[in-house]
């Protein structure tokens, strides 16, 4: 291999590895600007992070869907349509998430995932 | 023993103003400590006192602001005193007195900066926990009388809860907790009332 082609190889095995942390980057999860959605969607009247309360804590969803394929899909549309859901033996509509930013939205998702 | 007694009243008399004089005044200096302990008693119980130390204003404060004990319809707040400390006298009394021993926590440091308050939140949580378990969130009903609740004027939802609380002897901070300061690590109140009750 010429000195050129070493120089077209680095650069865009440095470029990949550029893109992959963008990718990890754009994944990474903003802890406050999920809290600050909780706190204004007030999704702790029900959930603890890792404790009892009516609903599930997130750390017991995180824990259920762990390694599932399309678990942030799943989770995003449970926040975002209101399905019933049973507590205590009687059927409840779960609340909307406060927000119609997906983005936002998501990012909550994956904070959810992560406890 | 009569004969001293005597003197001590003869000696009275002759300085009746000196000895009234003296007791006025002593019943002033009784007046001035009276309203001086309450007034301290009711400054160390304002928003403003609380707020002075960092310790509170950076991390608890400022999680509660805009809960909806701070800022809501109506106005109507619950600030520090309110749930953290008793109205009752005696447990006022002893309260602010072993207040004292925060002074010495905040002057060496114990949780002067994020990381130290973090270390120390759930135990702090848990104190506060504990005594609400003990004595079946008190300070919460000190506003909120559960005989006093229009169930017509909350949801399903509400009602279906505090029927259930109210049947199975559950106290209000089981479900209502984390509402104004971030939710610690660890065992939450229902968790803690297991253990307790053992």
């Amino acid at each position: 291999m010429n000195s050129l082609s070493r120089v077209f190889l680095m650069t865009a095995v440095v470029a990949a590895f550029g893109c992959a942390d963008l990718a990890i980057a754009a994944d990474a999860v903003d802890a406050d600007a999920a809290q600050a959605l909780i706190k204004k969607s007030d999704c702790g009247k029900c959930h603890a992070v890792d404790k009892k309360k009516d609903g599930p804590s997130f750390h017991e969803t995180a824990e259920k869907l762990k390694g599932k394929p399309g678990a942030e899909d799943e989770i995003y549309k449970h926040l975002t349509t209101g399905p019933m859901v049973k507590i205590d033996g009687k059927e409840e509509k779960h609340k909307v998430v406060k927000s119609t930013d997906e983005g936002e939205i998501r990012n909550l998702v994956r904070w959810i995932l992560s406890r | 023993m009569d004969n001293n007694k005597q003197e001590v009243f003869a000696k009275v008399r002759r300085n009746w103003k000196l000895v009234l004089g003296l007791g006025v005044l002593g019943l002033f200096a009784a007046v001035l400590l009276v309203i001086g302990g309450a007034a301290g008693l009711a400054w160390t119980s304002t928003e403003a006192f609380c707020t002075g130390c960092h310790e509170m204003r950076d991390n608890v404060y400022a999680e509660y602001k805009d809960t909806i004990h701070d800022r809501n319809r109506t106005g109507v707040r619950a600030i520090c005193t309110d749930c953290h400390v008793p109205r009752e006298v005696g447990p006022l009394l002893l309260r602010k007195m072993a207040a004292t021993f925060e002074l010495y926590g905040h002057m060496t440091g114990v949780i002067d900066s994020k990381e130290k308050f973090e270390a120390h939140r759930s135990d702090m949580a848990h104190k506060v926990w504990k005594r609400m378990l003990q004595t079946d969130s008190h300070e919460c009903r000190n506003c909120h009388k559960a005989d006093k609740m229009d169930s017509d004027k909350q949801s399903e939802k509400a009602q279906a809860r505090h029927a259930k609380a109210k049947a199975e002897g559950i106290t209000c901070v089981e479900c209502h907790f984390g509402i104004a300061h971030k939710e610690p690590e660890g065992p939450g109140p229902q968790e803690m009332k297991a253990s307790l009750t053992k």
